[in-house]
């Protein structure tokens, strides 16, 4: 793609550049490197149709998120890619991810206890850490190869989020053919619609029976939290909060796993360092987010009339914010486009940044750190059972990553059953 | 050196706990609170960390003449 300059009036606008075929499946496209030097807020023309200024260093991609006043999220944070999420619909009841000020951060506090304070992830490791372990005690029943994103990945994030919520094994489907659905780029809003509704309907069963009955799960701790403290969340609100950490929980988590693991058996040198020293897998953990995560950006709409790195931008403009390329900009950490999984972490934009911060980071470095402390270890000779060449990855979507990755071993060593390093 | 909090943005993301655990506690809420309103100059790094990592800008450290 040539460089682009800044369009006159009738011209064509450059396209957002996505990630393609026969390039590197890690990184940013890379064009990006010469757009963080020469034009770091650019006019492109996404996918869906939408014109917005593409901004990838990564102190102005820290300034946009940062600031939820000029830049908010009433678009929907992926609207530049999936075609239902269209910026003119009005914001549903219970919709936080398209709020900003007061109005979102009530739902955010509502969940933080459940899912992101400390002692909460402190409570969860050890579900965490069986949860994985009897994975990879399944994995050592099966003949290789396997696709690991359907054997390993996904059971894994749909146990612990389904057990975090109180979903009995049997609806978990609900709620993977939901985050399917959702992340489909070429799902209509009424084909999204339709998808949802069984899931919703379900959610909606399971608040009234805890509340009727409580558990000790975070849906049972929602729903009389709510209830007691006169916190004055409808049923509507409070299974939408439920519907979001399951498909988020789910998706998300599983696609970094199963995208890691193929990073690290891509650098051998790091997952063996990994290997001898379980240590460093809270390190490891935060450097694949910093170098996978969110590789199709988050998309704001600016609110009053500013700027962007020198940049003026107006009001009603759209802002796609790159976090993958803010994430390998040179002022965030030296070689940054080297994978280690000893270094120190940077601020890095991998779990986004401002109020909308995933809800669920500190569940997803539990579950990665759990995986990467472990599964070196106990399938040493874990191998692509296929080139690299040939790995599908998922087109038409948000959430990155390979959709299927055939995997062989020689043996599944037992369990240790030690502490996972924090 | 002094340290502000506008807990009202706090989201409950926990970042400053973990940069600066000797400074920064939660409430039950996982809303942010001080250990220590003061601490000493030896913990600015860590503190200076936390500052940054704050998704929702909480956590301001006030200048003052003495320690600039």
């Amino acid at each position: 793609m040539a460089l682009p300059t800044m369009p006159h009036a009738g011209s064509d606008l450059p396209d957002l550049p996505l990630p393609r075929e026969h390039e590197c499946p890690f990184g940013p496209p890379a064009e990006y490197a010469q757009l963080r030097q020469e034009a770091p807020v650019v006019r492109v023309r996404c996918p869906t149709g939408l014109v917005a200024w593409l901004v990838t260093r990564y102190a102005d991609a820290r300034a946009v998120l940062g600031d939820p006043r000029r830049f908010r999220t009433r678009p929907g944070q992926a609207g530049h890619i999936l075609a239902h999420m269209r910026p003119d619909l009005p914001v549903g009841e219970g919709e936080f991810s398209r709020m900003d000020g007061p109005d979102h951060l009530r739902f955010r506090r509502h969940m933080a206890p459940e899912i992101s304070a400390l002692r909460r992830v402190d409570q969860l490791r050890p579900l965490v850490r069986r949860i994985v372990d009897e994975r990879i005690d399944h994995l050592a029943g099966l003949t290789p190869p396997v696709d690991l994103h359907t054997t390993f990945s996904r059971p894994i994030t749909t146990s612990v989020i389904a057990e975090l919520l109180g979903v009995p094994q049997t609806e978990r489907v609900l709620f993977q053919q939901a985050a399917d659905a959702l992340f489909d780029a070429g799902m209509s809003k009424d084909g999204l619609d339709q998808t949802l509704m069984p899931l919703m309907e379900y959610l909606h069963g399971l608040v009234a029976r805890r509340r009727q009955n409580p558990g000790d799960d975070t849906l049972s701790s929602l729903v009389t939290r709510n209830d007691d403290a006169g916190s004055g969340f409808t049923d509507q609100e409070l299974v939408t909060m439920a519907a979001a950490m399951l498909i988020a929980g789910y998706d998300t988590t599983a696609s970094m796993l199963t995208y890691g693991t193929l990073l690290l058996l891509e650098h051998p040198d790091e997952l063996d360092r990994l290997r001898r020293d379980p240590g460093l897998a809270a390190t490891a953990s935060e450097e694949m987010v910093r170098y996978l995560g969110v590789g199709t950006g988050l998309l704001r709409e600016v609110a009053e009339d500013t700027e962007i790195g020198g940049q003026a931008v107006a009001a009603g403009d759209f802002v796609v914010v790159a976090i993958q390329s803010a994430n390998r900009d040179p002022e965030l950490v030296d070689h940054a486009d080297l994978l280690d999984v000893g270094r120190k972490a940077p601020a890095h934009l991998g779990f986004g940044h401002g109020p909308h911060q995933c809800l669920g980071q500190q569940l997803a470095r539990l579950e990665l750190t759990t995986v990467l402390s472990t599964l070196p270890g106990r399938i040493p000779t874990l191998r692509l059972a296929t080139p690299l060449a040939a790995v599908e990855f998922k087109t038409n979507t948000v959430i990155l990553g390979p959709s299927r990755l055939p995997v062989s071993w020689d043996a599944v060593l037992p369990a240790d059953r030690t502490d996972v390093p924090r | 050196m002094k340290i502000r909090l506008d807990r009202d943005r706090c989201i409950g993301a926990s970042l400053c706990l973990l940069a600066a655990p000797e400074v920064f506690d939660q409430d039950d809420e996982g809303v942010v609170l001080l250990r220590d309103e003061d601490p000493a100059e030896e913990l600015r790094v860590p503190v200076l960390d936390a500052v940054q990592r704050c998704p929702a800008s909480v956590i301001t450290v006030v200048q003052n003449d003495a320690a600039g």
